[in-house]
């Protein structure tokens, strides 16, 4: 009998499932405590504080927040290719050197990758002081880390017969390898490298929010104090930018790359990365002259003993169910709302809405999500699953667009043209095709959320992100480090699950 | 060298220089001003715009206000010296002078040597007026919320409270209590029924209440607790040397100094919510390090 299998549009719709529980228990507990509070809020939408004061700190803060994510954006990426490089079991090979370096470098490269960058921010605070190039090494680390493994991955992944072809005509190996592999690799680094800048620039917002400076600051404490109109003069300043760099950057990877322009756009992406970073880095020194210098303040090493106390005291069952129980439900409702969103209404003017929705949701922290949900609302789990699922739904949504606008619509509009209904000829004709690409996407964003529970566990205090702020809170740094260390050791698991499932679904 | 070499090795060089970036600036030093995040921002920065200006008039050196978004955040900057002169809750006043040893208490506000939190309840919650201590025990099982984890009148002495009354987060619903983040939180998630009880600074709650911020038919206040100390100023050891000797004295006398007398300090007095500025002392924050060591947030 054949194993039944569920096909890739079934599997990418499934996922949505998550909304089941996290709606019955969030729906079960709303109130209309909050309907004061969220009328303010939305209405404040359309009043933002025009207050020169705060609009002129608002703006200096932006400024910081940019400054940060374009000088974090540029050295991770240099660092990133430079590192991926190294990685490379490839490129050891074609100067005949040993490999084992390659693979060793590779497998510790998970380690910083594992660790999300508030908490490398907020560790680095505790080393390097309140500085702003503490959250520029914070964006650094991990995405340094990241951009290198997917380097080294699509390094591998190409096809290698271009390079030993042109190694056996006797060609040096350095030239032979910007000959075979740069046209690939470099649209390689422009697609990716441009979608990691949005991504540095949700961090450095996000770093933001837990005290590094910016705006983030700014919106964090404004909403803490409820003060939504100054709130939305923020939010409205972070998505005019947010929207600007990312018209551009779609509008950047739409030009289709020819043979030579295509060498001349990698120079100009390469100059603007460089330029990027000293950009970042001198405007950071202006707008913060006197922020000093960063000076190493050690903080002794632990000691094995009090570590293991540490660890004894912690309830690791309960933090690491809830964790994982928040992981699965937001990365059920990130991967599965935006098709299952198109599908109940696959019309031109409900996709302009849901496309403005998801760039809502993607631009307010999720910190911030959470306690706004929490106004009409009863603190639990869901509510957490519910922020962080729907952050991510943004970025989902987005991806989902874009794979979208990539498939030809001749499908979609033959099955539409022999009767079948808008939305399945939607569903078969559009997404089917483009199902298991997406649903990479999604594996990928499921490790992201894992990291990102951190950023959510205020709420009722639930899983180790919750744990570790308060460990942190109270200097209890033999508690930080065990907890740091069981995180790392979690997303690492995830992530090789998720690389199955990947591949797995690649292949399908 | 062809052209585009030497183009790509300039440009790699000029990358490099950006590290130069980091080495210590020559500029003049200036007083960083830090506070821990216990109001909303457009009054911090009205607050400490002004203070750093007064500052800065009466010691004639540069004086900026640096805003934190967290209470830890504020610590560590302090201790590693990204500022210099911070207005601490009593908690992290404490864990700020236990990390940075020599840091010295300069002054408090005259409400900080006797302070309050004052516990709320929404008005569905169906929770009496508490008469004594050991009333706290009819908070078990509600939905409760402190502020943000680090806050002394938010968190520490609400939760010491409740721990002599024999009520541990535990016995709340859901197992524990939650975090606003901040006491304005506090206020509207109670409010709003999210919670069915929180704790928070007597202060801000008289200061909402006064301006209308807040709906007495939906939350009232059920109990006042036993007075404690808080907030206080603490400057850096270091200042006398980076700034000549005598510094730390003339910037204490300077806080000191602050009196209703001119529009600018009638402003700072009042934003500070505060009559005037007392001296203060170490010895006094003895009790508070007490009940943080008790409660774990002092190791």
């Amino acid at each position: 009998m054949a194993r039944l299998r569920p096909s890739a549009p079934a599997l990418a719709l499934l996922p949505a499932l998550a909304l089941l529980p996290v709606l019955i228990t969030v729906l079960a507990a709303l109130h209309d405590g909050g309907v004061e509070i969220w009328t303010a809020f939305l209405s404040a939408a359309v009043h933002p504080s025009l207050d020169p004061v705060l609009l002129k700190a608002l703006f200096s803060a932006l400024q910081v927040t940019l400054a940060m994510a374009l000088a974090g954006w540029s050295l991770s990426l240099v660092l990133g290719v430079l590192l991926g490089c190294c990685a490379s079991e490839r490129l050891m090979q074609t100067w005949h050197w040993p490999t084992w370096p390659a693979t060793i470098l590779r497998r510790s490269l998970a380690l910083p990758r594992s660790v999300h960058e508030l908490i490398w921010g907020l560790l680095l605070l505790q080393v390097l002081g309140l500085h702003p190039w503490v959250a520029v090494a914070a964006i650094t680390i991990p995405y340094a880390a990241l951009v290198a493994r997917v380097w080294r991955d699509q390094l591998e992944a190409l096809d290698p017969t271009r390079l030993q072809a042109l190694l056996k005509g006797g060609a040096p190996p350095l030239a032979a390898c910007f000959t075979a592999l740069s046209p690939a690799m470099g649209t390689v680094l422009m697609s990716y490298g441009g979608y990691r800048l949005e991504c540095a620039l949700r961090s450095a917002t996000l770093l933001g929010v837990f005290g590094l400076g910016g705006l983030g600051t700014d919106l964090q404490l404004s909403l803490q104090s409820l003060q939504f109109r100054e709130l939305w003069s923020g939010l409205w300043l972070l998505g005019g930018v947010s929207v600007l760099l990312e018209t551009l950057l779609t509008l950047w990877r739409r030009r289709s790359p020819e043979a030579k322009a295509g060498q001349r756009r990698l120079g100009l992406f390469l100059v603007f990365v460089i330029g990027a970073g000293i950009a970042g880095g001198l405007w950071l020194q202006v707008l913060l002259p006197d922020s000093g210098s960063v000076v190493w303040q050690g903080m002794g090493w632990p000691d094995w003993r009090r570590l293991t106390q540490a660890a004894a005291d912690l309830p690791w069952l309960r933090l690491i169910v809830e964790t994982l129980l928040l992981t699965v439900l937001a990365a059920g409702i990130a991967i599965g709302l935006p098709p299952l969103a198109i599908v109940m209404a696959p019309s031109r003017l409900w996709q302009i809405m849901l496309n403005a929705v998801w760039a809502l949701v993607r631009l307010i922290p999720p910190p911030l999500t959470v306690l706004l949900l929490l106004l009409s609302n009863r603190p639990t789990l869901a509510i957490g699953a519910l922020a962080l699922g729907l952050h991510n739904g943004g970025v989902m949504g987005r991806l989902l667009r874009e794979e979208l606008e990539q498939q030809s619509v001749h499908q979609q509009q033959a099955m539409h043209a022999s009767g079948a209904s808008a939305r399945l000829s939607w569903l078969y004709g559009l997404f089917t095709p483009r199902s298991s690409g997406y649903l990479a996407y999604g594996a990928y964003r499921t490790d992201v959320i894992l990291r990102e529970t951190v950023v959510v566990g205020l709420i009722g205090g639930s899983g180790l992100g919750w744990q570790l702020l308060e460990s942190l809170s109270s200097f209890h740094w033999d508690a930080v480090l065990v907890l740091v260390g069981a995180y790392a050791l979690i997303t690492l698991l995830g992530e090789w699950l998720s690389d199955r499932c990947r591949t797995r679904w690649l292949q399908s | 060298m062809p052209s585009r070499e030497r183009g790509a090795a300039t440009l790699l060089a000029l990358f490099l220089c950006q590290g130069l970036s980091v080495l210590p600036s020559i500029a003049k030093p200036a007083l960083r001003v830090g506070a821990i995040p216990d109001q909303n921002p457009e009054r911090l920065n009205r607050l400490y715009g002004q203070l750093a200006d007064e500052l800065s008039e009466r010691l004639k050196v540069t004086v900026r206000y640096v805003p934190v978004s967290n209470y830890p955040a504020t610590v560590s900057a302090f201790r590693t010296g990204g500022l210099d002169l911070v207005w601490f809750g009593g908690l992290t006043g404490v864990q700020a002078r236990l990390q940075t040893p020599g840091a010295k208490v300069l002054a408090q506000r005259d409400i900080d040597a006797r302070f309050r939190s004052v516990f709320i309840a929404n008005t569905a919650a169906d929770l009496q007026p508490i008469q004594s201590i050991n009333g706290l025990t009819s908070l078990r099982g509600k939905r409760f919320t402190f502020g943000s984890e680090s806050s002394t009148s938010g968190r520490l002495m609400p939760q010491h409270f409740l721990a002599k009354a024999g009520v541990s987060p535990s016995q709340f619903s859901g197992g524990r209590a939650g975090f606003s983040g901040s006491h304005d939180a506090t206020i509207a998630l109670v409010q709003s029924g999210a919670y069915q009880a929180g704790a928070l600074n007597e202060q801000v709650w008289t200061s909402a209440l006064k301006q209308g911020r807040v709906n007495t038919d939906k939350v009232t206040v059920i109990w006042r607790t036993p007075e404690y100390v808080d907030y206080h100023w603490v400057a850096r050891p270091d200042l006398d040397q980076h700034f000549g000797s005598g510094f730390t004295t003339r910037l204490q006398r300077a806080i000191l100094a602050i009196q209703p007398s001119t529009p600018r300090q009638t402003t700072i007095l009042e934003l500070f919510a505060a009559k005037r500025f007392i001296p203060a002392d170490s010895s006094q924050y003895k009790a508070i390090e007490t009940v943080g060591r008790e409660l774990g947030k002092i190791r």
